[in-house]
This record gives structure tokens, sequence and C-alpha cells, in this order.
């Protein structure tokens, strides 16, 4: 391959785009056509139904069509106690459920005007940052597993499992921890828990660089992601884009060092990787690169774990006095926030939250316009999302 | 098959085709929630490895599916596709219902979207609790529904019969 | 389990509410450019800023935020229903099917407010690293607001759910129709009259089983 710069590359991915818009205007007549992916399809990873409008083998027109996993969480929460409450959002991202009680926890620490102990805010960052691991590097196997390349999802789920693994031995459930708590978290680590987690971390960059080998010097992986599914940064920021797909467009912001609020990455040495392309290959790239960061940064933190207790003191029966806070932190598909109103009940008035998933993928219908048919599994598959993030 | 259908088939012989049937499954994966990544590890991890209880994932279609795996939160936007997925496979068939929310709503049951069990839609062979199981539970599950169907009489399979659990 | 109360950490501690010149500069210039439609605000000192604005200055104050403020990252939008809900809170009841209560006043939150339904917007400036949410009354006889597409093309299925939960109308939304529902479901679902089926059939337990850590004692 050519080598060539990334202004040049960026700008070459526009002008494929252009092209497919100015063909879709050709004078041909070709019969229109209305292609149904799903509810149920291995590409969706879950249940999004896809409606595509072709003409010939371009798409002119594509649309989500989400609600076959609506599980109705915000009306649920206004009849749960705040415990209850957590118990049902760890299954909105299901691959990264601890990461998706942290904002909640916040979000009513910070109505309470708690603050978790050192040592508790250390283990939510590490057990956030595995989660994070838990997460990616299932998207890191199945986007092969959509081009055509089954070897790298097998390795995803071979080595996902470890970090499950590890997980499980500090919270008790593999999937579904439910172990942060308002004020801090159930329990201290196991014993010997620390030096495992250091040969997980050897194993993850290990898992990290097999996929390094096998996809991203390969010739029809970047041959059908360079370019693909381009999305600028101003749309990206428009349409509310979060995570690694908004780094991948080059703006460089990250809610974990920007805004830490109540988790320990400010105190931690890394980087926050970004892209300036915009397509389906970068999106992978600042993926593979996050997960790398997020062993690292696990390393430091198995070092530098203070000591001391992992609970505040707060009542048995937990009422939050009323008021209203809103808490976002970079979850692994992006912001993940919780609007909290309470009034001083035992649960919450209202909680309105806000899923990464549901603003991701309302771009779809943008970047899809003009796009051949396989190049709507990349850019979905790209794009990563969980469909309970997306449907709540 | 007249044979079999007719009820007429003698006891070896029906011992012989249950050892066939129990040890080819063609397992069809409707993957709706959380469990649906429990059942990828069956499917697709090292660690579980579903095909060598003789379970064959990834059938082209349901049409060619001996037992479906009903894996997730069922909503009562998703009944109707279910149904239909039901109807398309051939009868003798199965159907496994994996986690909480398949079997009776789970932490949903008081949800204005999620129906309360995917058995309100299709007959259920075998539930598998957890929230979501282990991949150890639906290895569990298909060896309760492999015993199933050893002792069973193909016939009344085969003829739709409703199924009574005794 | 010792370590589970500890006393080194005290949080009664009254926090001094602490001036905020950013959150006021931010306030200051919304006020300025939308003018008689600026209601009021609220902020909470170094952590977030609550804005209410007339209904017709919707699109005006997202339009003022983007373009002065810098707040590019749309966020979310969503309403409040602010009624007590007439079931009271399930969960607390004790027996079967309570007797609808009679409805405690309401009484909005932050940044104040008259009307039962408020939109709800969350705008955050990446350049910053400050969001703001601003909210709008919508008069209970007229549900209806304009629609942030032209500002936010990302509003559009924001809106979409806010309609069919809340029966909101979005002026000029293109494509107002079902996203999550089936379309024959009837109801606005997070509307506060609306009831969860389930609960009202078979009655939550109660509260009667917390279970207490150990060594505390029943009060």
């Amino acid at each position: 391959m050519t080598a060539v710069g990334t202004d040049q590359r960026q700008q070459l991915a526009y002008v494929a785009t252009q092209a497919a818009d100015a063909r879709l205007n050709v004078e041909i007549e070709t019969e229109g056509m209305t292609l149904n992916i799903g509810p149920q399809h291995p590409a969706t990873h879950g249940t999004l139904r896809l409606v595509a409008r072709l003409d010939g083998e371009q798409v002119v027109e594509a649309e989500p069509i989400m609600g076959y996993l609506h599980r109705g969480y915000e009306k649920l929460a206004d009849v749960r106690t705040y415990p209850q409450v957590t118990t049902l959002i760890n299954r909105i991202d299901w691959l990264g459920s601890f990461a998706n009680e942290v904002p909640f926890i916040l979000a009513a620490e910070q109505l309470m005007e708690v603050e978790a102990p050192p040592r508790a805010a250390w283990i939510r960052t590490i057990l956030f940052e595995l989660s994070r691991l838990a997460n990616i590097s299932l998207f890191l196997g199945d986007m092969g597993m959509q081009l055509g390349a089954i070897t790298p999802v097998f390795f995803a789920f071979r080595d996902r499992e470890f970090v499950l693994n590890q997980i499980e031995a500090v919270t008790g459930g593999r999937f579904h921890p439910n172990f942060d708590r308002i004020g801090g978290l159930k329990d201290d680590l196991p014993k010997g828990w620390i030096d495992e987690t250091r040969g997980v971390m050897v194993k993850m960059r290990n898992f990290c660089d097999e996929l390094e080998d096998l996809l991203l010097g390969n010739e029809i992986f970047e041959a059908r992601t360079r370019g693909v599914g381009v999305i600028p940064a101003d749309v990206a920021l428009s349409y509310g884009l979060s995570g690694a797909n908004l780094r991948a467009s080059g703006v460089d912001w990250d809610m974990r060092r920007d805004n830490p609020c109540g988790l320990v990455h400010d105190q931690l040495d890394w980087k926050v990787w970004t892209h300036p392309d915009g397509d389906s290959f970068a999106r992978y790239w600042v993926r593979l690169q996050e997960t790398r960061e997020a062993t690292h940064m696990i390393e430091q933190m198995l070092d530098g774990l203070p000591g001391g207790p992992v609970m505040a003191k707060v009542p048995v029966i937990i009422k939050v006095p009323a008021g209203e806070a809103y808490v976002a932190t970079e979850n692994p598909l992006g912001v993940m926030g919780y609007y909290v109103v309470s009034k001083g009940d035992l649960g919450p008035f209202r909680v309105k939250i806000r899923s990464a998933s549901f603003n991701n993928i309302s771009v779809t219908p943008w970047v899809m316009r003009g796009v051949y048919v396989p190049d709507v599994i990349t850019i979905l598959a790209s794009l990563y999302f969980i469909l309970g993030d997306i449907d709540r | 098959m007249g044979l079999v259908a007719s009820g007429k088939a003698p006891k070896p012989l029906t011992k012989l085709l249950n050892l066939g049937r129990k040890y080819s499954i063609w397992m069809y994966q409707w993957g709706l929630a959380c469990c649906a990544i429990e059942m990828g590890a069956v499917i697709g991890s090292p660690r579980y490895d579903v095909m060598r209880l003789g379970v064959i994932p990834f059938p082209a279609s349901p049409r060619q599916a001996d037992l479906v795996v009903i894996s997730g939160t069922v909503t009562d936007k998703m009944v109707p596709s279910i149904l239909r997925l039901y109807q398309q496979m051939p009868d003798p068939k199965y159907v496994i219902s994996m986690g909480s929310c398949a079997n009776c709503g789970g932490p949903y049951w008081d949800s204005y979207s999620v129906t309360k069990g995917v058995d309100q839609v299709i007959p259920v062979d075998v539930y598998v609790p957890g929230c979501p199981p282990r991949p150890e539970a639906l290895l569990e599950g298909i060896v309760l529904l492999q015993e199933r169907i050893s002792n069973e009489d193909p016939a009344a399979r085969w003829r739709g019969d409703p199924i009574v659990v005794d | 389990m010792t370590q589970l109360s500890s006393t080194d950490t005290d949080t009664s501690a009254e926090a001094e509410p602490q001036p905020d010149e950013r959150r006021e500069a931010w306030a200051a210039r919304l006020a300025d450019s939308l003018g008689n439609g600026y209601a009021e605000h609220h902020i909470i000192g170094g952590s977030d800023l609550w804005v209410r604005v007339a209904r017709d200055s919707w699109t005006d104050a997202a339009t003022a935020a983007r373009d002065l403020l810098g707040c590019q990252f749309f966020d979310w939008l969503s309403a409040i229903d602010w009624l007590p809900s007439p079931f009271g809170r399930d969960m607390d009841a004790q027996e079967d099917n309570p007797e609808p209560k009679a409805a405690d006043p309401m009484e909005q939150g932050h940044a104040g407010g008259e009307t039962r339904f408020q939109m709800v917007m969350r705008l955050y400036s990446i350049t910053e690293h400050m969001g703001l949410t601003i909210k709008a009354d919508l008069p209970d006889g007229d549900l209806s607001i304009d629609t942030l597409i032209g500002v936010y093309p990302g509003a559009d299925w924001h809106e979409r759910e806010a309609w069919e939960m809340f029966g909101i109308h979005f002026n000029n939304h293109p494509d107002l129709r079902n996203i999550y529902l089936p379309g024959e479901f009837e109801g606005n679902p997070l509307r506060k009259d609306f009831p969860l089926l389930a609960r009202r059939v078979k009655p939550w337990p109660g509260i009667v089983d917390v279970e207490l850590f150990p060594g505390e004692e029943d009060s």
C-alpha cells in the first residue's frame, strides 16, 4: 500500500461519499426494492430491524426500527426504590453492566451529598474499566465476524471469559454484578485478586495484539472499512454521538479525562486516542487502542490502590433528599447519564436515562444514504450498539 | 415415516430413532437480550462448546431447526415474529425458554411492554432459570431436553399433539 | 465487616453554596439573547446549571446555546410530568389495591415552573466541559412545542420518544410516529396517571423485608 497522509485519506473518504451521493442521481431506471434486515438477524446482534430502500445495489434510504426490546425502564424506575433501580439498570448495556450502575449511583450520591471513600472510588474505577474490557473485546471480535472473518469472534469469547471471571470473583455475577451501593461498594476485593488481574491484563493485551495482526493488516478488512460510513465531526456532535464513535471523527473529548466526577481517571497516566478519518476503520482502531489503554489503566490502579473502608456511613433505608442531578460518565459505548429527579422518597420521582447507543444509532439514516448493501453491515457493526442500550 | 407417524413402529426402532434425534439437534438461536450473549458463549466459546452435546448451532433458517432457544426479554412487539418463527419450524419441534424474562417476565414483571413469559404464546419444553443463566445452565437445559426426547413417543410429536407434562 | 461502617468519612458537613462565575456568565448571556423569553435559572455551584425559558423561545434557546455558548454536543431531550402519581408509590402499599390518594400539590424542581408538563433538554460544550439543562413549560391545554431538528438533527428520535411517552406534539417535525411501542398501543406510558396494570393485579409485597446490615438494630 502506498503511504497516504491522514488529511489526504480523509479527503479521499469524503470524495467517495460524495461520489456515492452523486451516483444516486444518475438517470438509470431500476426497480426500487425494499430490503428488510431483522428484527432477528446476526448482523444486528440483537433485535434491531433495518428497512432499507434500495436502488440496485445502493441504499437510497435506510431506517432503523427499534422497540423490539423496549422494557420501559424509565417507567419502572418510578415505582422502585434506589437499590432496586440499580438491579434494573444493570441490564441496559448488558456487556458492560457495572458501568451502567456508576452514573446512577454517582447522581444519587450527589443528591445525598455523600462521597464514597477513596478505596471504593478506586475499586469502582477498576471495575468500570474491567467492564469496558468485557464490552469492547466482544466488539473487536464481532466486527471481524460481520466482515466474514470468523476467527476473531472465537478469540473474543475465549479471552473475554477471563475478564468475566475477575468480575465474578469480586461481585458474584458474571453479567449483572449489582455491586455498587450509594456511598461505596458492597464488599472489598477478594484475596489474591490483584495478582490474578495482572495476569488477565497481560492476556488481554495479547488478545489486542492478535487482533491487530489478524485484522488491521488485512487487505480485505481495510478495503471493507476504509472510507466506509464517514461521519464528520460536526455531524457527529449535532447527533450527539459519543465515545469511540466521536473520537474516531477526530474530536478529542473523553468524559473520563475532562469530567471525572467521582471516578479516579484523573489521577492516572493515560492517553485519549483519536483518529481523524471518521470511517469504520477509525472506529475500530480507536476501540482497539482504548482496550489496550484500559489494561494499562487497570494495572496502574492495582498498583496504587489505597487502603481504608469501602463504604461510607449511609442510612440502612435510603431516602434521597429532594432535588435534581445529572451525572454522565464515559461508558464503554459512549456517554451514559442519568437525570435523577428526587422528591425525598424511597425511590426516584423520575429517571431519564441517556444511553449512548440511542444517540449513536440515530445517525444511521444520515450515514447510510448512498452506501452499498454490504457496507450497511460494516457501518452498523462499527457504530457498535447494544440493543438494550437503544431501547431501554 | 408413515410407520412412525402412525404409531406402529416397534419399540427398538423407536429407541433407535430417538437416539438419533437426541444427538442431532439443530438449534436455532433467537437471541433477544443479555441471555443472547451467554448463549453466544455456549456456541462460540471454546470453554463451553455446545457441539459436544450433539447440538448443531446456526441453521440457515428456522425451517431446518428442531430446537429454538428463546433467550431474553420477549416484548409485545416481538411476539408476532416469535409466533411466525414457531409456525415455520417443522414438527417435531422443541422450545427452550432461557432466562427469567422469557420464563415469566423476570425483572420486568410489571412493565407495560414486556410479555410475561414466552409460554403465553408458544409451548415450552424446558425452562432455564437465571438472570442471565450461566452457560452451564443452558447446557444442563439441553441435556434435560435430550432426556425428554429419548423417552418420548415420536408419533405424538409428529401428530403435533398438545404436550402433557406428568 | 466492620469496614462497612466507617467513622472517618464525615459527610454531614454543610456545603456552602459557592459562587460559580462561569455558569453565571452563561446564564447572563442566554438571558441577554432571549430577552422576554427567559424565565429564570438555578445554579448549583461547581456542579450544574438549569435554565427555564418560555415555550416560544425553545428553539431560540437551543440556537443561542449552540452559537453563543458553544454547546455543540446535543445530549438528550425529554419531558417531565410533575403530577404526583395518583396511584401513590405502589411499592409502599401495604394493602392490596390502595385507593387513589388525593393529589399532593404539584411541585416543580430546579428553575421552577407552573405547568404539569415540562420539556427538558441537555446540551454540552466539549470545549468548556460544561453542560446546561434547559426547561420549558407546556400549558395543559396545548401540549405542543417547536421541533429542534433544525438546530440539532439528533433531536429527531428524542422527540419521537417524547411524543410517544408523553403525548407532546412537536410542530414541524417531519415524521412523528411510534418509535418503541407497537402501533396499536394506547396511552402515554410515562405520564404519571398511566397505571402499570401488573401492579394493580398483583400488589408489591411492601417494604417489610428490608435486610438489615449485620449488627444493626431494627428501629
